[in-house]
């Protein structure tokens, strides 16, 4: 999963040992980005 | 947020006016029942939608 | 339902127009209303694939204004059920309008065009492409081609004399169409709605005229109001042939 950290604004590769916590600056507070993929919604 | 596109009430049309309404009665001096007038949205429900709408882009943008 | 109807046009443009119909019962009147509003379909956008949402706002929701933006809709090239592509590609800092969308086919097009779709700052972006699909207002309130179809009894307003010297001057108001002592047809608009202000210091009786129906028709611009009105009239038409036909033995 990526995600990008709100501090350094740098992208996030998590793993199961990590924890939550940006490697670059320490912080704590990841962004999920939006999946690349076409997004279908349906207008009712 | 944006001017809703429809009345909620009537279904009117109304985002279509919105900002030339902006551009007279909100930035400009005019008189906002003149210029609703002007615009053509007669029915009260069409008009508050007009006159009670708040633009939010603006405040919710560095949240993203 | 013999006798024909006789359909005098009060005002009418593009938009909006107000009939009166004589020789209708009520019941065939609100059965043309709730056709104009229920059975005459108008191209809505239904399915929105977005490539690229960076807006502030969320997919459903940019999905949900699109769907209430009105489409020309070409009635005699498609039928219920069929759709027309439409595509939007948009970046910021800029508005997206309702105009800035493309069509596959010319004859659908945003009715309006200064529609604000979504506001985009530096770097947002939005991109999709949408099907647009014809139906009728009773699947979906989008597909309406009326907005606000109504209509009230033609009154009459006759003069039976001057009014008490001493009576308080009270606004006396009417709304909708009414019909002078000489046949003419006025809206009360003109005068304000009220009518002490077209007869000051008389004594008015007002009544309405039996099967005498004003309707007020406005279009939300997919059609024009002639088309609105004529396929509603069509369509009550075939659906009561069909019943016709039915019911026979």
């Amino acid at each position: 999963m990526s995600y990008k950290c709100s501090r350094c604004k740098r992208d996030v590769e998590l793993d199961e040992y990590g924890g939550v916590r940006c490697p670059y600056c320490g912080h704590r507070v990841l962004l999920k980005e939006r999946a690349p993929d076409v997004k279908e919604v349906s207008v009712n | 947020m944006m001017i809703p596109v429809r009345c909620f009430t009537c279904g009117n049309v109304i985002g279509e006016h919105w900002e030339e309404f902006k551009a007279r009665a909100r930035e400009g001096e005019e008189d906002p029942a003149e210029v609703l007038d002007e615009l053509g949205v007669d029915r009260h429900c069409c008009r508050r939608m007009m006159v009670s709408h708040t633009d939010l882009v603006d405040v919710v943008s560095p949240y993203q | 339902m013999a006798d024909d109807f006789d359909v005098e046009v009060v005002t009418r443009d593009d938009r909006s127009a107000r009939l009166l119909v004589r020789g209708l019962t009520p019941a065939v009147a609100n059965g043309l209303r709730r056709t104009m509003l229920s059975e005459v379909p108008t191209f809505s956008i239904d399915t929105v694939r977005f490539v690229e949402n960076s807006s502030v706002m969320f997919d459903e929701m940019v999905g949900l204004r699109l769907g209430l933006v009105p489409l020309t809709t070409p009635l005699d090239d498609y039928e219920v059920g069929e759709s027309a592509t439409l595509a939007l590609d948009v970046e910021g800092p800029a508005t997206a309008y309702s105009g800035d969308i493309e069509t596959s086919d010319d004859l659908v097009q945003p009715a309006d065009e200064n529609v604000p779709i979504i506001e985009l700052k530096e770097g947002q972006r939005l991109e999709f492409e949408a099907d647009a699909v014809l139906d009728t207002g009773k699947e979906h309130a989008k597909h309406q081609g009326g907005v606000a179809v109504g209509y009230r009894h033609l009154q009459r307003v006759t003069v039976v004399g001057d009014a008490d010297e001493f009576d308080e001057e009270e606004p006396n108001i009417l709304r909708g169409v009414i019909e002078t002592e000489d046949g003419e047809l006025v809206h009360t608009e003109e005068f304000d709605a009220d009518l002490t202000n077209r007869h000051p210091g008389k004594e008015l009786e007002i009544e309405d005229v039996p099967s005498a129906f004003v309707f007020h028709i406005e279009s939300d611009g997919s059609l024009s109001v002639d088309e609105l009105t004529l396929r509603a009239v069509q369509s009550l038409r075939d659906r009561a042939d069909e019943l016709a036909e039915k019911v026979a033995v």
